[in-house]
C-alpha cells in the first residue's frame, strides 16, 4: 500500500518534470537499443551459419567420423587410410545409431566432348541422398541395385554439369571420370557457393562401391556420417564411436585418435569464432553506455533532489517517512530506466527489422535479449537511484524546510 | 495533561566548528484549546522553537513531551507519525508543492497517514471548501493568489484533523487583507476548539492569540495571557462559512 502510494507519487515527480524525465531515459534507450541490435545482429550471423550447417546434412542428431587426426576439416596426414567399411559395419550395429552413411573423395578431371573440368568425386551408398535431404534437378540418384552391381552411374552436381554440358540435359550422357566412363544419372539441386568461398555444387556423386572397386581402387573411407536416433543421443554415440574406433585400429591407451569428428557445433564455433569476439566487443561497448545512461541517471537525479529539497520537507514535514522518500525516488530512477528500456527495446528491434528487411545485416531479435534488456535496465536505476534516494532521504526536515 | 510540554529546552547549533547557542533553555506548556503566539525579533530563535515543536529537529538537550509522547524516544517512524496526525503546519512561505492542483495537495497529508482513508479526496475537498477554496480545487499553486494559497496550506494542516496547527508567519507573505482574511480563519478554528500556535514577529498578530510568548535571544522573556482583541463574535468569517 505504502509502495504503491510512493509509486504514484514518484510518476507525479516525473510527470512534472518531463524535460529531466525525458534526458535520463534517452541514457537508457540509447543504451538497450543497441544493446538489442548488437545481441540480434550476432544471433542472425549465427542463424545463417546454423541453416547452412544444417544444409550440409547435420541436423542436431548428426555428426561426422573423418579419418586422420586434426580438428574439423583439416587432417593432419595426407592421405589417412584407416578408415574402413568394417568400421561402417560396426558403429551401424551401436543401438543408438540410426544410419552411418561412409564415403570416399577424391578431385578428379571429368570430361564431356571437348568439355572438361576438375571436381571433388564422392563415392557414397545410395541413403546419402535421404541423409543430406538434397534433392535432385533432373533425373534420379542411383539406387541399392546399382550400389550391388557396382555400375557406373553418377550424379553431377550444378557447378559440374554447368560447365560440361552448358544448356544440354546431361541425364543419360556419358562423362568421364579420370580413365573410367560413367553414364549420368541426375543432377542435383544447385546450393549456391557460401560466405567463405566454398562451393558446394562443384561435386559429383558415385556408388560407393564403384568408387572402390573401379575408380578410387581404395577399400579406405574418407569419412562416415552418423545419424542417431536423436539429439540428445550424439554426445553418448560419439564416445561409443570412439571406443570402438579406437579397438578396431588397434590403438594403445597412449596414441591419439587417427580419426576426428565434425560436428556442428564444432563448425559453429570454428566460422563464428571471429564474429564473437567482435560482439563481445560490440555487447562491450553497449554495456558501457547504458553504464553512461545510469550515470546521467544517478547525475540527473542528484542535482534533481538539489533542486526539489523542497518537496522532499514539505513531504516530511506532513508524515513521510524516511522510507517513503527513498522509495519515491528509488521508483522514480527504476521508472525512469525501464520506460528506458521499453523504448530501448522498441527502438531496439525496429532497427533490427529494418536491417533484415534491406538486407543490411541479418539481424535476428530474440526475446531473450529483450527480456535481458528488460532486466539489465531496471537493475541500471534501481542501482543507480540508490544513491540519490539515499540522499533524499538522509536530509534532515529542519533543514529542508528551510 | 498539558498538549506541548517543554522541559529546559537548549539547542545549538554547529557552524564551522563554532558553537551557536540559539535556544538557552526554555520551558514551556501550552495547554490543549490554547492560542498561543511566540513573538519576538528575528534570531530570538523562534524558528528553532517551532522546528523542536513541530517535530522536524531534535533539541539539543532538554525534554519534550507532545501528547503524552516523549519526543526524544521517538524513531523516523513515529516521529513522522507524530507529525502526521498531531501536527498541522502553516508556513510564512506556503511550501505547497509546485504544480500539483489544491487538492491533491491538501490530501497529500492523507497519503502519509498509517491508514490512508477510503474518502481521502473528499476529506481534501470539504477541507478545502472549509477554507473557501471550494471552486479552486483543481488549481495548481501558480494559478492561485497569495492568499488564496495561504489558505490550502491552512486546508492542508486541517485535512488530518491534528491536535495542533503551528503557523510560521502565516501573513508574513500576504498584503492586509489576505493576512485578515488567514488570521479569521486561524481565529475561528480556535473558536472551535483546535489548540494553535503562531510563530510571528508581528505583535498585530500574536494579538489574534490570548496569550503571548515573547522570545529573545533563546530565552522567554514574558510569557502574558491576555484577551484576544481581534476575536470578533458574530463577525462575517469565511472560515465554515462557505
Amino acid at each position: 500500500m505504502r509502495a504503491l502510494r510512493n509509486l504514484k507519487e514518484a510518476l507525479r515527480g516525473l510527470a512534472l518534470h518531463k524535460s529531466k524525465t525525458l534526458l535520463m531515459t534517452l541514457g537508457v534507450v540509447i543504451g538497450i537499443a543497441s544493446l538489442t541490435v548488437i545481441v540480434a545482429i550476432g544471433e542472425g550471423a549465427k542463424a545463417k551459419v546454423l541453416a547452412r550447417i544444417s544444409d550440409m546434412g547435420f541436423g542436431p542428431e548428426a555428426f561426422s567420423v573423418a579419418a586422420g587426426a586434426g580438428r574439423l576439416f583439416f587432417a593432419r596426414t595426407k592421405t589417412p587410410t584407416t578408415l574402413t567399411l568394417a568400421d561402417v559395419d560396426d558403429i551401424r550395429a551401436m543401438p543408438t545409431v540410426q544410419a552411418a552413411v561412409p564415403h570416399q573423395r577424391q578431385s578428379m578431371r571429368m570430361v564431356y566432348k571437348r568439355n572438361n573440368t576438375f571436381t571433388r568425386v564422392y563415392g557414397v551408398t545410395p541413403e546419402w541422398q535421404s541423409a543430406r535431404l538434397w534433392k535432385l534437378s533432373d533425373g534420379s540418384f542411383f539406387t541399392d541395385e546399382d550400389m550391388k552391381r557396382k555400375a557406373k552411374v553418377a550424379v553431377l552436381g550444378a557447378t559440374p554439369a554447368g560447365k560440361l554440358f552448358g544448356d544440354e540435359d546431361p541425364v543419360g550422357k556419358m562423362v568421364r571420370i579420370g580413365k573410367v566412363y560413367f553414364r549420368v544419372a541426375g543432377v542435383l539441386e544447385k546450393k549456391g557457393v557460401t560466405e567463405s568461398g566454398f562451393d558446394p555444387d562443384d561435386r559429383v556423386i558415385v556408388p560407393l562401391s564403384t568408387s572402390i572397386s573401379r575408380l578410387f581402387r581404395q577399400t579406405w573411407l574418407f569419412s562416415i556420417r552418423i545419424h542417431t536416433l536423436d539429439p540428445s543421443k550424439v554426445q553418448e554415440t560419439m564416445e561409443g564411436v570412439r571406443q570402438l574406433l579406437r579397438k578396431n585400429h588397434n590403438l594403445s591407451v597412449f596414441a591419439e585418435d587417427d580419426f576426428r569428428f565434425i560436428t556442428p557445433e564444432g563448425i559453429m564455433e570454428w566460422v563464428t569464432a571471429e564474429e564473437r569476439a567482435l560482439n563481445r566487443m560490440l555487447v562491450l561497448i553497449s554495456a558501457v553506455s547504458l553504464l553512461v545512461g545510469g550515470i546521467v541517471i544517478m547525475n540527473i537525479m542528484l542535482v534533481s533532489i538539489r533542486e526539489r529539497i523542497r518537496e522532499i520537507g514539505i513531504r516530511r514535514c506532513f508524515g513521510a517517512r524516511r522510507s517513503d522518500i527513498t522509495q519515491q525516488f528509488l521508483f522514480e530512477s527504476i521508472f525512469v530506466s525501464i520506460l528506458g528500456g521499453t523504448a530501448g527495446c522498441a527502438l531496439g528491434a525496429t532497427i533490427s527489422f529494418i536491417l533484415k528487411k534491406f538486407h543490411v545485416l541479418a539481424a535476428k531479435p530474440t526475446w531473450e535479449s529483450f527480456v535481458v534488456a528488460f532486466v539489465f535496465s531496471a537493475a541500471v536505476g534501481l542501482v543507480f537511484g540508490i544513491q540519490p534516494a539515499r540522499k533524499a532521504a538522509s536530509l534532515s526536515p529542519e533543514e529542508t524546510i528551510r | 495533561m498539558s498538549l506541548i510540554r517543554m522541559e529546559n529546552i537548549v539547542k545549538t547549533y554547529l557552524s564551522a566548528g563554532a558553537e551557536t547557542p540559539v535556544l538557552k533553555g526554555i520551558d514551556l506548556r501550552i495547554e490543549e484549546g490554547e492560542y498561543a503566539s511566540v513573538i519576538g525579533p528575528s534570531g530570538a530563535g523562534k524558528s528553532t522553537l517551532m522546528t523542536i515543536m513541530g517535530c522536524l529537529g531534535s533539541p539539543t538537550s532538554g525534554r519534550y513531551i507532545l501528547d503524552g509522547e516523549e519526543v526524544e524516544t521517538l524513531n523516523d517512524a513515529q516521529l513522522s507519525r507524530a507529525r502526521n496526525e498531531k501536527i498541522g503546519f502553516v508556513f510564512q512561505a506556503f511550501h505547497l508543492l509546485p504544480g500539483v492542483k489544491a487538492i491533491d495537495n491538501v490530501m497529500m497529508p492523507l497519503l502519509y497517514c498509517h491508514k490512508v482513508p477510503a474518502d481521502a479526496r473528499e476529506r481534501a475537498r470539504e477541507s478545502l471548501e472549509t477554507v473557501g477554496l471550494g471552486h479552486r480545487l483543481h488549481h495548481s499553486p501558480g494559478q492561485l493568489s497569495g492568499g488564496e494559497q495561504q489558505r490550502v496550506t491552512i486546508a492542508r494542516a486541517l485535512v488530518n484533523n491534528p491536535k495542533i496547527i503551528l503557523a510560521d508567519e502565516p501573513t508574513g507573505n500576504l498584503d492586509s487583507k489576505n493576512g485578515a482574511e488567514v488570521m479569521r480563519i486561524l481565529d475561528q478554528l480556535n473558536r472551535e476548539g483546535r489548540t494553535i500556535v503562531i510563530i510571528t514577529h508581528d505583535p498585530k498578530v500574536a494579538q489574534h492569540g490570548r496569550r503571548t510568548i515573547s522570545l529573545m535571544d533563546g530565552r522567554i522573556l514574558e510569557d502574558r495571557r491576555h484577551e484576544s482583541v481581534t476575536q470578533f463574535e458574530g463577525s462575517p468569517s469565511r472560515a465554515g462559512s462557505a
